[in-house]
C-alpha cells in the first residue's frame, strides 16, 4: 500500500485520461437528490457529493435482468455482453464491503461465472464519505477499508489522499505521474487523522451486531416476526436495494421466431411471495413472517456463522426504502426488547387511526 | 389448417376490445405469430373464422350478459386451455367495481332507467373465473406486448406458461425509480402485478392498479399505511378499487366491519 496525494481540481482530468478507453461508471443524480451508478460519458455528470445510490454497484456485475445465454438443440452461446472493462469510481467503504461478500458467496463452492468475469474486468476506485442519519456500517465494522479497492480517495479540504490498493491502480496513478505527490506534509496527515476521528463520531445510527445471532436464536419464535410480516407489503424493495443480496431466478424465453430459447437471469427476492413456491404449486414460506425471518437469519445470524461478519454492511439502504420501517435498524432494535418508532409498530399497536 | 399448429381462438367479451387490439399492434411479429399456430378465430383480426374444438382459447372482457355466459361455457367446453386476458376477464375490469349486487341494480336503474333488455338480460359484471375455469391469467389494462409474446410463445412451444407474481415495485426498483410511496405520493405498485414496466412511476406519476391485484397482496397494511400519510378513507377505497373487479371484495368487507 502506498498513499500519495493529488490537487481536487486534478480529479475530473485524471479520471478522463484513465477512462479514454475504458467504460467509466460513477454516481450521478437522478430527481433532485437521489442518486445512482451510471455509464458516464462526461466527467463533469459524476457528483461525488452523494450518500447512498438507489440501487447498490452489484447491478454492475450482475443486471438486474439478463439473457445469460442463447440454446438450441445444436448450440449454446454464452452472452458476456454486461461483463465489459469498466472503471467504476465513487464506490463507498460500506459497498466495496457489499462486493467483498458477493465475491466470496459467488466463489464459494462453485465459480459463477457470469459475475466474476465482469468483476475482474473492473477497477474499483473508492471515495469518501460522510454518513447520514441512516448510515450505521460502524456497527457493521465496514465503515473502513483495507482491502478490495485499487484506488481509494480521501477527500481533504483542497487535496485528495489517494491509497493505492492494487499494481492496478498504480498503473493508472502512472498515467498521469506528474498529478500526484508523494510526499505528504505533517498537515495533511493531521488532517486526515482529524477528519476520521469525526467522521467516526458522526455516526447516528447504532446497531449492536455482537448480540445478533443469539438474539435470533432466542427469539426465533417471538411475536415479533407476526408483527412485522402483517405490516410488510412483500414488495421486494429491501432485498432489491442491498448490497449483499444475491437470489436470482432462471427463465426460459422461447423464441418465436427460431427454435430455441434465451435463458434469462433476473434478481429474486425473498420477500416474495413466488419466491419458496416450488413445482406443484407448494409454497413452503407463504407468509410474509417467514419470509422475513428468513432474511433476517440470513443477514444478521447465518453470514456470521458463516463467514466471520454479517450480511449486512450497514449501507442504510434498507432504512431509506421499506416504506413500513421494516429494516435492520428496526428489527434490531425490536430484537433487543426495545418499542420502536416505526410504522409496522404503530399498526400493530392499532395506533392508526 | 396444419394438424401440427397449436389451435388457438381469440374472443372477446364485455370490454373495450384493448387486448385484441394490442395483439394486433405487435406489428412486427404478428406474421410470426400467424405462422406460428392456427388461429382458427379472432373476429377482429379477420371473417373467415372457425368455432370449433381448440387447443387454446384467448378470452377478453368480462361477462356481463346471459348471452355472454352461455357463449363463455361454450367456449370452454370446445378448449383444453383457457387463458383470461386483460383487465378485464381476469379481474372483471373497471365495470365490475361495484361489488355489492344491491348497488349494482341501483346503478343500473339510475343508468337505463327501467329499459327492458331485449337482446339479453344484463348481469352484473363478472371476471371469467366466476364461471369457468381458468387455466392462465395474463393481467393488463391493456395487456403489456412482452409478456403476452412470452406467454403466447410458451403455448405455441408447448410450455406452460409462467405466472408473473410480483408486484409493480420490483421492476420499478430495477429502473431505480425514487419510491413515490415514501414521498407520501399514493402509489399502488406494491399491491398491482408486474408488467408495465413500472411504466408510470418511470414518468414521475404513481401506480393506480391498472394490472389489477398481485397475488399476495397486502392490502390492510397499504391502506393503513395511506390513512396515517393522511389520505381520506373513502379516496384511498375509491383508488383501491378502480382496478381491482370483483377480486378485493372481501378486503372492504373487512374494512367494513371494522369501521363498525
Ligand atoms: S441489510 Fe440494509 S443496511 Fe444492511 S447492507 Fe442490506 S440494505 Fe444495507
Ligand atoms: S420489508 Fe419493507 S421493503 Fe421489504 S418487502 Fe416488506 S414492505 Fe417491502
Ligand atoms: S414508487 Fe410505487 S411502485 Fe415504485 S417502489 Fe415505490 S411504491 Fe413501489
Ligand atoms: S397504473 Fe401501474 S400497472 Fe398500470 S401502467 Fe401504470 S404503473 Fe403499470
Amino acid at each position: 500500500m502506498r498513499i500519495v496525494k493529488l490537487k481536487q481540481k486534478n480529479l475530473n482530468p485524471f479520471l478522463e485520461v484513465i477512462s479514454e478507453n475504458t467504460e467509466l461508471w460513477a454516481p450521478v443524480r437522478k430527481y433532485t437528490d437521489r442518486h445512482v451508478f451510471a455509464q458516464v460519458e462526461d466527467v463533469s455528470q459524476i457528483d461525488v457529493d452523494y450518500t447512498r445510490t438507489i440501487l447498490p454497484p452489484r447491478k454492475i456485475f450482475l443486471p438486474p435482468s439478463f439473457n445469460m445465454f442463447t440454446a438450441t438443440e445444436k448450440e449454446y452461446k454464452e452472452n458476456f455482453s454486461h461483463a465489459t472493462k469498466k472503471i467504476l469510481f465513487g464506490i463507498h467503504p460500506c459497498d466495496i464491503h457489499g462486493l467483498l461478500i458477493m465475491d466470496q458467496f459467488f466463489n464459494y463452492v462453485f465459480e459463477d461465472p457470469y459475475y466474476t468475469q465482469a468483476r475482474n474486468n473492473t477497477l474499483l476506485l473508492g471515495h469518501s464519505c460522510w454518513p447520514d442519519e441512516h448510515c450505521f456500517c460502524k456497527s457493521t465494522r465496514t465503515h473502513i477499508i483495507e482491502e478490495g479497492y485499487d484506488l481509494f480517495f480521501h477527500r481533504l479540504s483542497e487535496d485528495y489522499l489517494v491509497w493505492i490498493g492494487s499494481s492496478k491502480g498504480d498503473d493508472l496513478i502512472r498515467l498521469m505521474p506528474d498529478c500526484f505527490e508523494e510526499k505528504l506534509s505533517d498537515e495533511d496527515i493531521q488532517f486526515y487523522i482529524r477528519l476520521r476521528e469525526q467522521r467516526n463520531e458522526a455516526f447516528q445510527t447504532e446497531v449492536n451486531f455482537t448480540a445478533m445471532p443469539d438474539l435470533m436464536e432466542l427469539k426465533y419464535n417471538h411475536p415479533l416476526w407476526e408483527k412485522i410480516g402483517t405490516a410488510c407489503l412483500a414488495c421486494g424493495s429491501c432485498t432489491n436495494v442491498c448490497p449483499t443480496c444475491n437470489c436470482y431466478n432462471v427463465m426460459d424465453h422461447p423464441q418465436l421466431k427460431e427454435r430455441g430459447s434465451l435463458i434469462h437471469r433476473d434478481w429474486d427476492t425473498c420477500t416474495l411471495q413466488s419466491y419458496s413456491e416450488v413445482a406443484g404449486g407448494e409454497n413452503f414460506r407463504e407468509k410474509r413472517s417467514d419470509r422475513l425471518k428468513l432474511w433476517y437469519t440470513h443477514k444478521i445470524q447465518a453470514y456470521i456463522s458463516k463467514y466471520g461478519k454479517p450480511g449486512c454492511v450497514g449501507c442504510g439502504r434498507c432504512i431509506a426504502t421499506c416504506p413500513v420501517d421494516i429494516n435492520v435498524k428496526t428489527v434490531s432494535q425490536a430484537l433487543d426488547g426495545k418499542d420502536v418508532d416505526a410504522f409496522w409498530n404503530r399498526l400493530n399497536k392499532g395506533e392508526i387511526k | 389448417m396444419n394438424k401440427d399448429k397449436v389451435k388457438i381462438g381469440i374472443y372477446e367479451l364485455t370490454g373495450c376490445a384493448g387486448d385484441a387490439l394490442l395483439i394486433l399492434d405487435c406489428e412486427n411479429e404478428l406474421l410470426d405469430i400467424f405462422k406460428a399456430a392456427d388461429i382458427q378465430s379472432f373476429s377482429m383480426a379477420k371473417s373467415d373464422n372457425i368455432d370449433g374444438n381448440l387447443d387454446v382459447v384467448l378470452v377478453e372482457g368480462s361477462v356481463s350478459t346471459e348471452r355472454e355466459v352461455e357463449e363463455l361455457k361454450d367456449i370452454r367446453k370446445r378448449s383444453q386451455l383457457v387463458v383470461a386476458i386483460g383487465l378485464c376477464a381476469t379481474v372483471g375490469g373497471i365495470q365490475a367495481r361495484f361489488t355489492n349486487p344491491k348497488e349494482w341494480e341501483k346503478n343500473f336503474k339510475k343508468v337505463y332507467g327501467d329499459v327492458k333488455m331485449e337482446h339479453t338480460p344484463p348481469l352484473q359484471s363478472k371476471p371469467i373465473d366466476d364461471y369457468v375455469k381458468v387455466d392462465y391469467y395474463l393481467p393488463g389494462c391493456p395487456i403489456g406486448k412482452e409478456q403476452f409474446l412470452h406467454l403466447f410463445t410458451r403455448i405455441v412451444k408447448g410450455a406452460p406458461p409462467e405466472k408473473y407474481p410480483r408486484p409493480v415495485c420490483v421492476t420499478c426498483k430495477f429502473k431505480e425509480n425514487d419510491c413515490l410511496l415514501n414521498r407520501d405520493i399514493l402509489c399502488l405498485g406494491p399491491l398491482t402485478a408486474d408488467g408495465c414496466g413500472a411504466a408510470c412511476i418511470s414518468h414521475n406519476l404513481p401506480c393506480v392498479g391498472c394490472w389489477g391485484p398481485v397475488e399476495g397482496a397486502n392490502l390492510t397494511s397499504e391502506y393503513y399505511l395511506l390513512k396515517e400519510k393522511g389520505f381520506d378513507v373513502e379516496y384511498i377505497k375509491k383508488k383501491m378499487a378502480n382496478y381491482s373487479g370483483t377480486k378485493i371484495a372481501e378486503f372492504f368487507e373487512k374494512i367494513k366491519e371494522e369501521k363498525k
